[in-house]
């Protein structure tokens, strides 16, 4: 039996199921969707993942309830606070250790290049984005892949390679495996649909359709011509201990919807969250366990 | 040896330069050193570049004051509050120029200037478009004979760099208690270092402290004791960032802001402004042991 889930929880719940058990799970900044995965897959699947915290530069075993204002706090049993200098060089991918971070592209085309740079020219942008971070750095050798996400799946997010306006990140280029080694984009996971990508062509392919939503629907908010499945079925919703351990133990506050709501209801939402923090009595983020 | 201590007004005045390249310590909304910009804004410098891991509140705030030529970071945002506006409009609008920077690319920069050599090698960046806006970086083969594609970064000699910390001497050993992000690089590469510290110590308590001096006195050239010196960012474990401001930051004019805010060269008057004892309590974390 399922619950009604709305869309942010049925994109936590499919990014969590992503994680394996043995990952390193890298916590970008301003992502608090990808946290809530890494959070709710420790409770079910991975109990043995550790989260990497580009914010905090250290390494926690640790699930703690997923903050907006307390993430120095759920670091403070941090095994290892180092520098970032170490960090690149220290925690990139080998052949014992796999990562697994979710990018969110601005843009992404048919092969999986992303765009976190500008949309328009370069030099004169019509939009100047905040930028890729360590996209650029790691997008193309990381032995499992990149993982890719948008709660926004639409023409203007899916474009054709000569409307992606800048590639900060590196996918099939030319329908081929980067030379740097790693295995290239994995998936996909939007709105609409999960996508992931075709091993011959190496192009973006629907994989599954959530549950109500028309694979026409999916084509038409797509800017490329769209690759489906042969074998597409229907996406497997939340069940109901992903729904409950999200709602009442990884983020009861709901912050990940900050990453899916906009404009006057996100600041709304974004107050509420600030105002609920600040009146806590306990700074510290509860430490979680699995029991419902 | 003589003390580093000296006013904000006097370090910036004395170390820092119009069209220096400033490092800036710190990350997102985590222990930036705002006290510093709001000091350069009031003295009005002029086309600095500005490097940072990870810009936000600390660069749309110079870039507002009119102080930035170029900016060199990975990202510069405002988190899930949204964009950082002046930064965004005078890229926009071609007022200031971004030299394209990865988190990488700042890293091993800066790893250059400890080793005195051009540049590093990096298997990443290959395959982006960084090559086409960047004409100072470039891919190679290994010398060495694996065959290996590899990105030339290159060095990065800060003039000045600026960090908050928790805890430093008059000499200018500093400590942070929390992540260092590349602040312990930029400090100890800089040509002049400058560190506001949230309480000046002792040299027997740095000695005593985890981690000791993770910047060290030699490239010091100022320490400036400014309790809450990284709000409205945060300064772990003390206190955490202040959303209110940086809301009240979003919505007011940059103009507005600098006179309310930045313009009060005092920081116990400028902690009573935006909110006084009653801001302090809520921003503030508790103690945590283990």
């Amino acid at each position: 039996m399922t619950e009604e889930y709305t869309t942010d929880e049925l994109l936590t719940v499919l990014m969590s199921r992503e994680v394996k058990n043995d990952d390193i799970m890298i916590v970008g900044v301003a992502t608090p969707m990808v946290w809530a995965a890494f959070t709710l897959a420790k409770l079910t699947h991975a109990p043995d993942a550790i989260f990497h915290y580009i914010m905090g530069n250290s390494f926690v075993y640790e699930p703690r309830q997923v903050t907006l204002l307390y993430l120095e706090m759920n670091l403070h049993r941090a095994y290892k606070f180092q520098n970032s200098g170490e960090c690149t060089l220290e925690c990139l991918p080998s052949d014992t250790l796999t990562t697994i971070e979710f990018f969110r592209p601005a843009q992404i085309d048919q092969y999986g290049n992303t765009n976190n740079i500008c949309i328009g020219d370069y030099y004169k942008p019509k939009i100047r984005l905040p930028g890729c971070a360590g996209i650029a750095d790691f997008s193309m050798f990381y032995s499992r892949g990149q993982f890719l996400y948008t709660p926004r799946h639409d023409t203007r997010t899916f474009v054709p390679s000569e409307k992606l306006f800048f590639v900060s990140g590196v996918g099939f280029q030319n329908g081929k495996i980067s030379i740097c080694g790693g295995a290239g984009p994995q998936c996909m996971i939007t709105n609409l649909a999960y996508l992931n990508f075709d091993d011959e062509t190496k192009r973006i392919t629907v994989s599954t359709v959530h549950p109500g939503v028309n694979i026409e629907d999916v084509k038409a908010s797509t800017g490329f011509e769209l690759l489906v499945s042969k074998n597409l079925t229907e996406t497997i919703p939340p069940s109901l201990k992903e729904i409950r351990l999200l709602r009442e133990k990884v983020d009861p506050l709901g912050i990940r919807k900050l990453e899916v709501l906009s404009g006057k209801e996100r600041m709304v939402f974004l107050n509420e969250i600030i105002e609920k923090e600040l009146a806590m009595k306990d700074k510290l983020p509860q430490l979680l366990n699995s029991d419902l | 040896m003589d003390s580093k201590l000296i006013s904000l007004k006097e370090a910036i005045s004395t170390y820092v330069q119009n069209g220096d390249l400033i490092g800036i310590g710190g990350l997102s909304f985590w222990r930036k050193p705002i006290c510093v910009c709001r000091e350069i804004i009031r003295q009005a410098k002029k086309d600095l570049s500005i490097c940072t891991f990870v810009g936000g509140i600390d660069v749309d705030m110079l870039v507002g004051g009119a102080c930035v030529s170029e900016v060199r970071s990975s990202f510069v945002g405002m988190e899930v509050f949204g964009n950082a506006s002046n930064y965004r409009k005078g890229v926009e609008q071609g007022k200031i120029k971004v030299r394209e920077e990865s988190e990488a690319s700042i890293a091993l920069g800066l790893k250059c200037s400890y080793l005195k050599v051009p540049f590093m090698p990096l298997k990443g960046i290959i395959g982006t478009d960084y090559p086409k806006v960047r004409d100072d970086i470039k891919q190679f083969e290994d010398p060495l004979g694996s065959g290996t594609q590899l990105m030339a970064l290159p060095k990065i000699d800060l003039d000045v760099a600026i960090v908050h910390v928790n805890y430093a001497d008059e000499y200018g050993n500093a400590n942070i208690e929390g992540a260092v992000w590349l602040d312990d690089d930029m400090g100890k590469t800089a040509k002049k270092t400058i560190i506001t510290s949230e309480k000046i110590v002792d040299t027997e308590d740095i000695i005593k402290l985890p981690r000791r001096a993770q910047i060290p006195m030699q490239s010091v050239k100022a320490v400036v004791e400014v309790p809450f010196g990284a709000h409205p960012t945060s300064c772990f474990p003390t206190y955490t960032f202040d959303p209110l401001h940086i809301q009240t930051y979003m919505k007011t004019s940059f103009p507005e802001y600098k006179e309310k805010y930045i313009s009060i060269n005092n920081q116990k008057d400028y902690m009573e402004a935006v909110g006084g004892s009653e801001i302090i309590q809520k921003i503030s974390l508790p103690e945590v042991i283990g």
